[in-house]
């Protein structure tokens, strides 16, 4: 078997513009890597009939883009029309949307090819993907680890080179911090940046849509093609277009940054801090000045975050019910036991747990106590931000406290798995873009990511940054070892 | 039982006449196939998001307006969490911290002269499918999945059927005439729930919710029936909990559904999806400036005009006409056109089972017609003559009265007529200056035989009467 599916997606797109290979090439390829790659668990669906078929169509047609026959994955939480879209639950075992998501409607347009709908957290929720009704994916770089979550199937897909790009979503960090534990770049956007139309919400305020891909170049390309203003989102943003490649290259000297003190307290493990550290030092050499701050609010994050998804979330599972679409519990004696039983066995006990708490956030008195005063906290650390932003140009930290741990470890306390998340929560709260980017690894040879912030909508400035550290960096960050050194 | 005081509040639901619905832009239409007019939205299918119809907000903030409210202009939407089969989201869209509009009024006339009914508020929010059940089965139809709303929630301000009757005759006719609604009862584009609860003293009672009632005369029998049925249990020294009761229109009386336990618990929290929507005192005032003419001030110019109550109350009771009627105001005789349009044209349209905009009488017809008959030109009897024509035929007036052989006589060639029956006949003319009455009448009989029917009889009489007086 062949090896395009190594190379950038530049020189992929050179090879099918002089006809040395076809996408059917690209697809069967794919689905080679994914059989072989089997025990990665990172795919729910594959679209294997579907996508041979579109590939031969494609050899008729022109070579009219970059992405042009380019294999995709998809999280399995955002719909495709006739390709069954589980979010990982029994719930949605056998569902098959009637319609296209907005971001695969521009990802159709330019003709990429979806291989399949990856693995992650049922229904989002979670930070290590071992919710999922499918079973937990595995992480390339070791797969005793766990991949993180919620878009681990995604981040998987991608470090272990089975496609080159992949599209997850963000309530959480459930784009960053698999890409952190993954080894590979991922992206979420500004709120407002991609349409969620077609996303089956988890925390409607909070949920964006991102690419995750091997380098930033290809990760600020993915991101050209999937933004935009949809009239069918009345959350998505209008602004003038702009190419978030155009600053990639440019010299990052000079740049201000911050590094809050709370993200490298003592909750953060030595393997971690010790590659952040050499992180800043390298940034220091390259002429950026870097200034340890103190944010108000960090350390309330993971409370704001759980009352405002689980109420949230609440709401926005309450459709499933059995009546309509999805897992439906056969012959009920009534109405009460048609929803009961649906839910009860419909929805995995992670779900069903942040539901009723979400229920009892909303409920009564509740509402004012718990969910008005974080939405009010949650606008005291969108203004923690931009007071930073007056004076720095990113503010930065670790993705994730730990490397990548075991994953069959339990832990008895059902609050670590938002506190693996803890550092990345922010940026949601405050609807900031976040890059999460592979800056070296631990002593167990576990890939360890740098989460770099900006302020709303500096994407492309994101990327400059991002580029020029990976490019001094020049990490191998292939998982299958030293074939490509 | 007269000692019991009776408390009404009534909350109204009224569908707004949009092209599209709330949050979708399939059609709004009532009476199409069951499940045609919907799509991924209104089905609430996983992963999609509701769009704002900006025609709701403006026919909202128009109601609002009507009923005298304040404005909130910087207003969100909730979620309001329920399971029900016929809540496709399980949540309802609706308004709830931030209402279009609160303490409003709406007067009604009672015997003790006008009262004012107090608006609680407002609010803008989708509706549910409906169900069918038929055979142990439930059905629904999500047509209705989507329709806005506006729910308009009045204090316990009402104290008899009657004030209840009167003040939802007034805020139907506030709707209507606002183009908000079509209120039309029976087809639900306008369903009342009414609280009722009686008491010997100022404190109140247990309250009462009457659903399902399905015209405006019922809920007042509705609340009788209730007055009647709680006084009857107090009366035993029988208490009952806050409940729910159906209006049945075969028995003309309230049935039990449900007695609430406790408070509901909904759940509201602000809608994540939908931004807040910012009404600008510019766009509130041009609203307000350009809201369609009430029926009180069509009444006031109506009445100005001559036209008597009986005829200006028909008038209001049919929007179509008075929008028609409305063309022509200053323009021509309005007593004449609103007695042709409640009379004759009427008459007309009822038999055809036609609409005026499918006739062929256009303004300028309309226009000559009642002229004609104000000049004495032509008189009523003509008028019913070409009725027909008038209303089927392409033709001006002038030409529908030529093929008729019509020729109504000038003012001058009338008078000459009368002036030669009056020279032939003296003994007639002396017979009337002598006082006898009847003698105009044989003298009338001779000038009609001249003219062959011809001139306006009025004018004739007057005429005659000037000249045998002169």
């Amino acid at each position: 078997m062949s090896n395009y599916l190594d190379l950038s997606i530049k020189e992929i797109n050179n090879l099918l513009k002089s006809k040395k290979i076809k996408p059917i090439d690209l697809v069967e390829e794919a689905f080679d890597r994914i059989e072989k790659s089997s025990s990665l668990n990172c795919f729910i669906t594959l679209n294997k009939e579907a996508a041979l078929k579109q590939a031969k169509e494609l050899e008729d047609k022109e070579v009219d883009n970059l992405f042009f026959g380019i294999p995709i994955a998809i999280k399995d939480n955002i719909c495709t029309k006739g390709l069954r879209t589980t979010c990982a639950s029994k719930m949605l075992e056998n569902f098959e949307p009637i319609y296209d998501a907005t971001v695969i409607e521009k990802i159709n347009e330019k003709h990429m090819i979806i291989i399949g709908k990856t693995n992650m957290d049922e229904f989002a929720m979670g930070s290590c993907s071992k919710t999922s009704y499918f079973g937990a994916p595995r992480n390339p770089w070791n797969e005793s680890k766990i991949t993180g979550g919620s878009s681990g199937g995604s981040a998987a897909c991608v470090s272990g080179r089975l496609t080159p790009i992949a599209l997850g979503s963000d309530t959480g960090g459930s784009i960053r911090q698999p890409s952190s534990f993954c080894g590979v770049v991922g992206l979420k956007p500004t709120y407002g940046r991609v349409s969620r139309f077609g996303l089956i919400a988890y925390g409607s305020s909070l949920d964006q849509i991102g690419p995750i891909t091997r380098n930033v170049e290809e990760n600020a390309e993915l991101l050209n093609i999937i933004c935009g203003k949809d009239e069918k989102d009345l959350t998505s943003a209008k602004r003038d277009s702009e190419d978030f490649t155009r600053l990639i290259g440019k010299d990052i000297k000079g740049m201000k940054i911050a590094v809050p003190n709370y993200f490298v307290s003592d909750i953060v493990s030595k393997e971690v801090l010790d590659v952040f550290n050499k992180t800043v030092e390298t940034l220091r050499n390259l002429g950026c000045t870097v200034d340890y701050i103190d944010m108000k609010y960090l350390e309330n994050v993971v409370t704001i975050y759980q009352i405002i998804t689980m109420a949230e979330a609440s709401g926005n599972l309450a459709r499933f019910d059995g009546v309509k679409y999805g897992y439906s519990y056969p012959n009920p004696k009534d109405l009460e036991e048609l929803y009961t039983k649906t839910r009860q066995l419909g929805f995995g006990d992670t779900v069903k747990k942040r539901i009723m708490v979400g229920s009892f956030i909303l409920s009564g008195e509740n509402a004012k106590i718990y969910y008005d005063k974080a939405l009010s906290i949650r606008d005291d650390i969108k203004k923690s931000f931009d007071m930073a932003f007056e004076k720095y140009d990113f503010v930065i930290g670790p993705v994730v406290t730990s490397e990548a741990y075991d994953l069959d470890e339990e832990f008895p306390d059902p609050s670590k798995s938002f506190m693996d998340d803890v550092l990345v929560m922010p940026v949601n709260m405050a609807g900031l873009p976040g890059l999460s980017l592979p800056v070296g690894f631990s002593p167990n040879h576990l890939p360890i990511g740098l989460h770099v912030m900006a302020p709303r909508f500096e994407e492309a400035k994101l990327y400059q940054f991002g580029a020029f550290l990976e490019k001094e960096l020049n990490l191998n960050l292939d998982p299958r070892g030293d074939k490509n050194e | 039982m007269s000692n019991y005081k009776t408390t009404v509040g009534i909350e109204v639901h009224a569908e707004l006449k949009t092209k599209t619905k709330i949050f979708s832009d399939s059609a709004n239409h009532y009476g199409k196939m069951a499940n045609t007019c919907t799509n991924v939205i209104d089905l609430g299918y996983p992963g999609t998001l509701p769009t704002m119809n900006e025609e709701v907000i403006h026919l909202g903030l128009r109601a609002a307006l009507v009923l005298n409210c304040e404005i909130n202009k910087h207003m969100h939407f909730d979620r309001k969490n329920y399971f029900y089969p016929d809540n496709p989201k399980n949540y309802q869209i609706t308004q709830n911290r931030t209402p279009i509009g609160v303490n409003g009024y709406v007067e009604i006339d009672t015997e003790n002269g006008k009262k004012k009914i107090r608006i609680h508020d407002i609010h803008i929010e989708e509706d549910t499918c409906k169900s069918i059940h038929a055979d142990k089965k439930s059905m629904l139809d999500y047509n209705r999945a989507g329709v806005p709303l506006v729910e308009i929630v009045t204090e316990a301000d009402m104290n008899s059927a009657e004030e209840a009757v009167k003040y939802l005759e007034k805020l139907r006719e506030l709707l209507l005439y606002a183009d908000v609604s079509d209120c039309k009862i029976e087809e639900g584009s306008m369903r009342c729930d009414c609280n009722v609860s009686v008491s010997k003293t100022d404190k109140l009672n247990t309250k009462v919710e009457v659903k399902n009632i399905g015209s405006i005369s019922n809920v007042g029998v509705a609340i009788k029936y209730e007055e009647e049925r709680q006084i009857a249990l107090y009366e035993k020294g029988e208490t009952f909990k806050e409940q729910t009761r159906r209006f049945d229109d075969k028995t003309m009386s309230t049935i039990l559904m449900r007695v609430k336990e406790t408070g509901n618990d909904y759940r509201y929290f602000p809608e994540p999806d939908i931004p807040f929507v910012d009404l600008t005192d510019e766009y509130i005032k041009e609203t307000k400036e350009n809201l369609p003419m009430s029926a009180e001030q069509r009444r006031e110019v109506y009445k100005e005009a001559g036209i008597n109550d009986i005829n200006v109350e028909k008038i209001i009771q049919n929007r179509n006409i008075s929008d028609y009627l409305n063309k022509f105001i200053k323009k021509i005789n309005l007593v004449i056109a609103s007695n042709l349009l409640l009379g004759d044209i009427a008459a007309y349209l009822n038999k055809t089972e036609m609409n005026l905009d499918q006739t062929k009488l256009t303004d300028e017809k309309f226009e000559d017609v009642v002229n004609y008959l104000d000049s004495g030109k032509i008189n009523s009897k003509i008028f019913k003559e070409i009725l027909d024509d008038v209303m089927e035929s392409n033709d001006s007036i002038d030409k529908i009265l030529d093929n008729h052989n019509i020729k109504q006589m000038g003012e001058d060639e009338v008078i000459d007529i009368i002036n030669t029956v009056i020279e032939n006949n003296p003994q007639s003319v002396q017979d009337y200056k002598n006082g006898n009455e009847r003698a105009i009448k044989f003298l009338m009989g001779q000038i009609m035989k001249e003219t062959k029917g011809n001139a306006n009889p009025q004018m004739v009489t007057d005429k005659l009467t000037e000249l045998l007086n002169k």
